[in-house]
Formats: C-alpha cells, sequence, structure tokens
C-alpha cells in the first residue's frame, strides 16, 4: 500500500514535518484573511459552482466556441486524448519549428502526461521556470503541492541545489537565492525558441488562455519567444471575460490568501505585424486523458476544480504527510478524487481511503465540490468490485450479517463488550486487541463499561 | 409529545451512561422518552466504507422503529448527519420513499441542537466547577452546524470554557480510518491532545464517543490520566464530578 | 476520427447527447456568452475607486505619487529613482517621449525594454480600483516587455481612467477597442514569490518594484 507506506516515512521526517506545519500556517491563516476581505464570499462561491456547471453540461459546444476564437486570432488549436498524442502533438511542433531551448512556466498537466521527458528525449532542453519548479527540476523531484510544489524542500535544500548548479559560493539568505535564480535564469529565458505554459481557464467568448502568477516567468515565457504553446485540460473553458472576473476574486484568496495574483496574463492569438513582443506562432493543446469520463457522471462536480489546492492546505491527513505520499501529481482531497479516475481505481485504491471525511476541504473549496461525497463514491466502486483487501471486506461482511440482526446483535454485544471490559481490567484500557493494532499501536482503546445501553435500560424498566 | 431515543451503537456497547444521561435529559425537559428495543447503528460504518446495500437496508430499519416517534434524538452529530443529510441527499435521493425520509430527518435532532434550539431548556441537572475545552466533531460541525449548542449546555453548568487551538480540527477517527491508517490518526490525535493541554484545561468535552475514545486513548497512552474525557451530555446531566470520566461509575447497573 | 472528434463525442455520449453538437446547444452557449451576466459584487467594489486603489496598492506594496499632471511625471520619475539610488536612464512608452526628461535630468528612450534595461515607464490602458490593478494592453506602441523585463517598472495612471472592478474595465475595453488584444496584461505590485519555506520575497522574474503615478 504505497500511501500508508509513504505516510509512515513522511510522519518520521522531522524535516518535512516542519515544512509543513510552516505551509499549514501560512496557507491557512492566509486564506482566512483573504477570504475576511469579501462580505459575500458564499455567495460568489455558489454562483461559481453553478458557472462551471453549466459550462460541463453544455462542454462541447463550448469548447467549440473557444476553438472558433482562438483559432480567428491567430492560434492553432490541437486536441490530445492521451497524454502520448499531447507530448507528440508538442514534440511535434518543436521538432518542425527547429526549436532547440523551451522555458516553461508551471503547469500541472504537462506533470500528467510527462512532457519534459518526452521533449528532451527528442533533444530540446526544458528549463522551468518558476522558482519552485526550477527547484524541482534541479533535485530530479516530482512537486508535492500544486500551487507550491517545492514546499517540502528547506532553504538549506535549495542552496545545496544551487550551489551544484549555479557554481556561485553557497547562499544562506532566502531574498538572495531567488536573486541568484532570477539572474541565472534571465538569460535562458531571451534566448528561449518556444515558451509553453498551462492556462488556468481558457476563454470562449474571446479564444483567450490566461496564466495566473506571481513571478513573473510565465509572462516572461509566453512573451519572448517566436512561439508559444499551451497545453491545458478540456475541462477549463469558462464562457466569458466576466466569470474569469468572478474566478479571480475567488483563486488567489483560496490558494494562498492573496486578494490578486501579481500577474494575470490573458493571451490571445498571435503578435499583431507591428508588435515587437510576442510569439509568431500560439498553439492550443486541450488534453482530455480521463476529463471525459467524469462528464454527465456521479463524479462530474470534479470537473469544476480550479486548481487553487485549497483543500489540500486544509486536509488534516495531507497536513501531516504532505504530497508525495498521494503517489502522483495531484494530492490531497482533490488527487484522492482525481488520480483514480485518470489512473484507474486499481492503480490508486489508497487514496480514497486516505480520508476521515472530516469534510474541511468542502467548506474551503471555492466551487463548492463535494470532495468527501466524490471519495465515497470510489470507495462505493472499490466495494463493488471487490477491491479492497480480504480482511476489510470480511470484517464488513461479518458486520453487516450481525448489524441487521437485532437478536443476534444483541447477543453478540452483550458477550462482547463484556469481555472487552475484563480484558480493560481496573485501568479501563485495552492496550491490545487482535485486528486493530492500527489502534492499539499508538492508542489505548478505552473500556467498555461492560455492559449495553439496551441491557442496562431493559433491566432498569423491569425493575421499575 | 414521544422523543425515541437514538442511542448510536457506540454508546450502546462502550459508554450507556451517556445514554442514560441522554435520557436523563430529555426527561428532566419534560419528555416523554421511549427507547426502540431493536436499534443497532445508522449504517454509517458500512456507508462510508462503500457498502451501500447494507446501509439502505439499516437505513430502513431505522425509519420503521422510529415510526412513531414525534422526535428522534441521538447523542452524536456523525449518526444525526447520516440521518438527516446523507439518507436524504444521497441514499434514497432517488427512492420512490425518499418523502419518509425526509419526515424523518426533519424530525430527528442531534442532542444539543434539541435541547436549545426545539426544547429551549433554561436548566440543568448538572453543576460542574472547572475548565473544560471543547472538540467541535466534524460531522455534527460541518454537516449540521452544531457549534454553539454544546457551549450553551455547558455554560448553563457554570463551568469555565478555555477554547483549545483547532478546536474544529479533525481528531483522526474518521470511522475504520483510525485501524485502517492507524498511524496517520494516531498522529492527528496526539496533535489534538497538545492543543487539549495548551488550552489549560482539565476536561476535554465532546458529542460524539468516535472522537472521545480516540483521544481518550491517546491521553491514556501518553500517560495523562488526568484529562478528563467527557460527552457533554454526562456533564449537563450532572453525572461525572471528581474522579469521574467516560465511564466511571456505571449507572443503572 | 480524429481527436478533435473523438473528445467531441465522448463528452456528448457522458452527456446524454446523441450525434455531433448541434445548433441549438451552440445556440444556447452563444446567448449565455452574449449575456455577459456579471457574477456577484462583494462591497469592495462600491468603494470609490482611487482611494480604495491607493489602499491596495500598500498591500502590494506598489509605491503611489499623486501630481498635478502630466507634465510633472518626469520630474516625480527623477525624484522617485534618487530616493532609490536607481539608475537615471529609463526606456518607455512613445507617448511619454515629448516630455521634458531633459530638464529632470534623466534620459529617456523610446523604445521597447530589452533585457538590460533596468527602468520601463509605460502608461496603462487602464486601472482598477479593486484590487490595486495596472492593466497594460500590448500594442506596438504600448509593449508589455517595458512592463515586465526591468528591475523598475514606473507606470503612469489617469484618475480618469480608473475602473471600479474588473469587469468594468472589460466593460470599457469592449466598448473601446472591441475584443482583446493579444496581450491583456493585469499586473498588480511588483513580482514576488514564496516558493522557498513560504517566505514572501518581493522581486521575482518581474519588477522588483513598481511605483504609480497618478495623474488627473
Amino acid at each position: 500500500m504505497f500511501f500508508k507506506q509513504t505516510a509512515s516515512v513522511k510522519l518520521n521526517d522531522p524535516v518535512l514535518q516542519n515544512a509543513l506545519k510552516r505551509a499549514k500556517g501560512k496557507f491557512v491563516d492566509g486564506r482566512a484573511l483573504g477570504v475576511a476581505q469579501i462580505d459575500n464570499w458564499e455567495d460568489i462561491r455558489t454562483y461559481a459552482a453553478e458557472m462551471r456547471d453549466r459550462v460541463i453540461a453544455n462542454l462541447d459546444a463550448y469548447l467549440i466556441e473557444f476553438e472558433k476564437n482562438a483559432t480567428r486570432r491567430g492560434a492553432v488549436v490541437h486536441w490530445a486524448e492521451t497524454a502520448e498524442e499531447a507530448n507528440a502533438i508538442i514534440a511535434g511542433i518543436a521538432l518542425k519549428n527547429n526549436v532547440k531551448a523551451v522555458t516553461k512556466s508551471k503547469s500541472m498537466v504537462s506533470e500528467e502526461v510527462a512532457l519534459n521527458d518526452a521533449l528532451e528525449a527528442v533533444g530540446v532542453t526544458v528549463l522551468e521556470t518558476d522558482l519552485g519548479e526550477y527547484i524541482l527540476q534541479l533535485a530530479k523531484e516530482p512537486p508535492s503541492h500544486i500551487v507550491a510544489p517545492a514546499v517540502h524542500k528547506t532553504k538549506e535544500d535549495v542552496a545545496e541545489l544551487f550551489v551544484a548548479a549555479h557554481h556561485k559560493p553557497r547562499l544562506t539568505d532566502i531574498a538572495a537565492m531567488t536573486r541568484e535564480a532570477r539572474e541565472e535564469l534571465r538569460g535562458r529565458f531571451l534566448a528561449a525558441d518556444m515558451g509553453i505554459s498551462g492556462a488556468n481557464f481558457i476563454i470562449a467568448e474571446t479564444g483567450t488562455t490566461l496564466t495566473v502568477t506571481n513571478e513573473g516567468n510565465a509572462d516572461l515565457v509566453t512573451t519572448i519567444p517566436r512561439i508559444h504553446c499551451v497545453i491545458t485540460g478540456v475541462e477549463k473553458v469558462i464562457p466569458t471575460l466576466e466569470d474569469f472576473a468572478t474566478l479571480i476574486r475567488l483563486l488567489p484568496r483560496s490558494a494562498i490568501g492573496q486578494s490578486i495574483a501579481n500577474y494575470l496574463t490573458l493571451t490571445t492569438g498571435v503578435k499583431a505585424p507591428d508588435e515587437t513582443d510576442g510569439p509568431e506562432q500560439m498553439h492550443i493543446v486541450l488534453v482530455d486523458a480521463g476529463r471525459t469520463k467524469l462528464v454527465g457522471s456521479d463524479m462530474k462536480e470534479m470537473l469544476r476544480c480550479i486548481r487553487c489546492g485549497a483543500c489540500m492546505n486544509h486536509c488534516p491527513v495531507y497536513q501531516n504527510v504532505g504530497g508525495h505520499a498521494y503517489g502522483w501529481v495531484y494530492p490531497g482531497p482533490m488527487g484522492s478524487v482525481l488520480t483514480p479516475t485518470y489512473v484507474g481505481i486499481e492503480n490508486a485504491g489508497d487514496l480514497p481511503n486516505a480520508a476521515t471525511f472530516c469534510g474541511e476541504c468542502q467548506v474551503v473549496c471555492p466551487v463548492k465540490i463535494p470532495l468527501p461525497d466524490l471519495m465515497r463514491k470510489w470507495r462505493e466502486r472499490q466495494f463493488d468490485r471487490h477491491l479492497r483487501p480480504i480482511g476489510e471486506r470480511l470484517a464488513i461482511g461479518a458486520w453487516s450479517f450481525v448489524v441487521a440482526r437485532p437478536a443476534l446483535y444483541a447477543f453478540a454485544t452483550r458477550i462482547g463488550v463484556r469481555i472487552a471490559a475484563w480484558i480493560g481490567g481496573r485501568s479501563g484500557q485495552i492496550h491490545w486487541l487482535p485486528g486493530i493494532d492500527g489502534w492499539t499501536k499508538g492508542r489505548d482503546m478505552p473500556a467498555p463499561q461492560g455492559s449495553t445501553f439496551r441491557d442496562l435500560y431493559a433491566r432498569r424498566r423491569k425493575a421499575a | 409529545m414521544k422523543v425515541g431515543l437514538f442511542v448510536t451503537c457506540l454508546v450502546d456497547m462502550v459508554r450507556p451512561n451517556i445514554g442514560f444521561a441522554t435520557l436523563k435529559l430529555l426527561e428532566d425537559a419534560g419528555c416523554e422518552v421511549v427507547v426502540p428495543a431493536a436499534q443497532t447503528c445508522c449504517g454509517q460504518p458500512g456507508y462510508n466504507s462503500g457498502a451501500r446495500a447494507i446501509s439502505q437496508q439499516l437505513a430502513r430499519k431505522v425509519l420503521a422503529e422510529f415510526k412513531d416517534c414525534d422526535f428522534v434524538v441521538a447523542p452524536s452529530g456523525s449518526c444525526s448527519g447520516q440521518v438527516k443529510v446523507h439518507y436524504v441527499e444521497d441514499l434514497f435521493h432517488d427512492a420512490p420513499d425518499l418523502g419518509e425520509f425526509k419526515k424523518l430527518a426533519a424530525k430527528w435532532f442531534e442532542l444539543s441542537d434539541f435541547l436549545i434550539n426545539v426544547l429551549k431548556v433554561d436548566n440543568l441537572p448538572g453543576e460542574y466547577a472547572g475548565t473544560v475545552t471543547y472538540h467541535d466533531s466534524c460531522s455534527g460541525l460541518r454537516e449540521l452546524g452544531i457549534k454553539s449548542q454544546p457551549r450553551a449546555l455547558l455554560a448553563k453548568t457554570g463551568c469555565e470554557l478555555a477554547e483549545m487551538n483547532d478546536a474544529e480540527k479533525c481528531c483522526g477517527f474518521g470511522g475504520t480510518f483510525s485501524i485502517k491508517l492507524g498511524e496517520i490518526s494516531t498522529r492527528m490525535a496526539e496533535n489534538k491532545c497538545v492543543n487539549i493541554a495548551a488550552s489549560g484545561a482539565g476536561a476535554i468535552v465532546g458529542g460524539d464517543l468516535g472522537c472521545l475514545l480516540n483521544i481518550e486513548g491517546r491521553l491514556r497512552r501518553n500517560g495523562d490520566d488526568r484529562t478528563k474525557v467527557y460527552h457533554f451530555a454526562e456533564v449537563a446531566a450532572g453525572m461525572v464530578g471528581a474522579g469521574g470520566e467516560t465511564g466511571g461509575k456505571m449507572v443503572g447497573k | 476520427m480524429s481527436a478533435r472528434d473523438n473528445i467531441l463525442a465522448r463528452i456528448r455520449t457522458n452527456s446524454g447527447r446523441s450525434g455531433t453538437t448541434g445548433e441549438s446547444e451552440l445556440a444556447l452557449a452563444r446567448s449565455v456568452i452574449a449575456a455577459r451576466t456579471r457574477g456577484p459584487q462583494p462591497s469592495l467594489a462600491r468603494h470609490d475607486p482611487v482611494t480604495h486603489f491607493i489602499e491596495e496598492c500598500g498591500r502590494l506594496k506598489t509605491t503611489v505619487a499623486d501630481v498635478a499632471d502630466l507634465s510633472s511625471v518626469p520630474r516625480e520619475v527623477a525624484r522617485y529613482l534618487a530616493e532609490g539610488s536607481l539608475p537615471k536612464a529609463v526606456v518607455g512608452w512613445h507617448e511619454f517621449a515629448a516630455l521634458d526628461w531633459a530638464a529632470a535630468g534623466l534620459a529617456f528612450a523610446d523604445r521597447p525594454a530589452q533585457g538590460d534595461d533596468l527602468v520601463g515607464v509605460t502608461g496603462c490602458y487602464c486601472a482598477i480600483g479593486e484590487t490595486g490593478t495596472l492593466l497594460l494592453l500590448g500594442a506596438a506602441a504600448t509593449p508589455k516587455a517595458t512592463a515586465l523585463l526591468p528591475e523598475t517598472h514606473i507606470c503612469v495612471v489617469r484618475k480618469s481612467r480608473m475602473a471600479a472592478t474588473m469587469e468594468d474595465a472589460f466593460q470599457w475595453m469592449r466598448s473601446e477597442i472591441g475584443e482583446p488584444p493579444r496581450a491583456t496584461f493585469f499586473v498588480s505590485g511588483p513580482s514576488r514569490t514564496a516558493d522557498i519555506e513560504q517566505t514572501i520575497v518581493i522581486g521575482a522574474h518581474g519588477p522588483y518594484r513598481v511605483h504609480v503615478i497618478l495623474i488627473p
């Protein structure tokens, strides 16, 4: 069980635990302050959820409209059913245009499809420019969070990586490290042949793709090179510029508590003949890779997701184990729903079970995705397909048999609680019981009183 | 006014005192309380394990057992959430008898909500001199909005309430999660215990026995035998005091 | 069947519809788009836009100066650069070329910024009060590079071009120029990152500082 084993390692990693604690304070407190600025937060959430639902219910029409407008403005729209197709399209564009160096701003879809590997395989160098992604590229590690990818790294880790990569004296100050990264990357931004970005949203009304960033790297990636390639999921389409204005009130606040992100970059088409900035070619790759499976399904609400990361920031399980335990691109509650969708529940069976259903994710989701309900649906599918371990299935089977039969239940519980009370002894605590050492390894089990309420109540009534 | 007591499987098996405390609170407030004898479980453990069929079967059993009651009261946010939210919005959402489940949900109340908002009790039997801190169980809080009601009950007992950090944060119980992912669950319980200690309270009070057993189990394993662990019903009914904790002296033996 | 056909077909099948996307569905999407409905507006949107803009700039670490008119701009730029011990050579948008930079002791280059320019002076299409945001529309005479590449970005903002909200800004844009140009760039403060230990650092790949000069 990948999740359980990895989680165990992470729980016992003091450096990671420190990083998670720090991140939790910033993200959770930050979001609360951001939300407090908006007096009608709940109204905006409700509106945004409905807007996303309406698009998903008519998704083909909005995508066609987007494609029409983007094409009219000079972009080329490509469609990719699978990760392989997406990579082939983009590698093809690179090869056709003699691209040697690519700069890239953060894109979770590109992580999904492993785009960097596909480009390196055809001789194209890819430079991640988002600071967190750059750090991870140097470390050869995957991101552990969708908004703050290097949240698990300490500044000492970063200092080491920079020394090895930049061959400059070791730094201790975070601002100095950031400055060094800027200086190292600036020349490479200016020399890139192609820039690849994701798209936080795409707008049907205008054929626009857009990024929401703070560093300025997405703008350097998409303004300077002669070719701009956008890779994004088909569910990212929204109807109008006004809808973007609504969503942007929700996104940065939910993610990190900012009232606005530093750079909202709406890109529509290619550069005009008299412009000095901008790409000559604009390619937009719309990726399916499992998304359309959710359309019309009992998990369609997941398609509303705007990738803010609030769910994982507030998830008490994520807060304790971090993102790598989730095994793939998307961690936390949203990952527990999406990863089984994209890679199959039989390959990601741990994830929907990595939750207590506390519900905090649903409370903070800016588009009201009922994440616990969706994780529960995955558990139902596992149950129906007998995918859970045999011990669990037998336990549920036995419980189901007894709990539906009051007389048998009364009999079994009467005996069970008496035995358990006896085991608890004078301390009233049970230190170990077969089958529940998941509990008793770290906790005592308070012993039952020794008789059931029903028996005591019946006795009391008889005596009365 | 006939009030059915849904005692909950955990209370029934592990801490009947909480059931008697609930009974006392309701009867003292003037309710005629009935306890359907064949009740077992609301179905939540099966529901959260993905076993829909048994969940629906148990739900129909609950519906039938409490049919004649004007109200149903349970000393648990999670069982009440199962009935009021999940029966209606999921399990029977497309069923022909959805109307019956809506009626059940409408007459079903978590205990503190019933006492404060329906019965509007003034006085409580219990008096408690001391400082307590309150743990907001997830289902009660987020599915049913149970937040001020238990605190209002505690205020009436005279105790002092010292709010802990992250009172609303999950304690790590989560039903079978506490066993299946025990290490993470234990860490979450430990985090809760740290917050309890930092609050300075001598007792932690809550509204769901699953949470309370989880927290108590971690406290005791940590060697903390002093911090009391109570269901608010026990405090409000005056069934705890010096030396008492969940369990203590058995009532009604 | 192309990937496009397959994806659209799968969407339709899963939505319970058959065939290919028909006129009625496209018409529905178009009518929603044409309606341009605004979402719920927070009360922030009703604050005085200029006042609120200045408050938000404070939060974003954008410095703000208020001067009498356009001709005062070079003097204010010189003051700001001297105060920060910043270089006296600026590159800027054509609309400011005719101002008296020499009198302010500054060199003004009327061309788009390049990689090693340190100070860029731009205007903006409009500003947005709700969020302290500058909206720059890229065009030959208003290149985005001048706001993005230099370490210092100075932006002249006309108070008469202060929109209350982003929706208002979009409405202006539609009525005045129709569709968005290729580069529609919203800038809110100097660049920043918190990717190392969640510690906020002002100044990442974009400018280290943004200075707004308000004119009537």
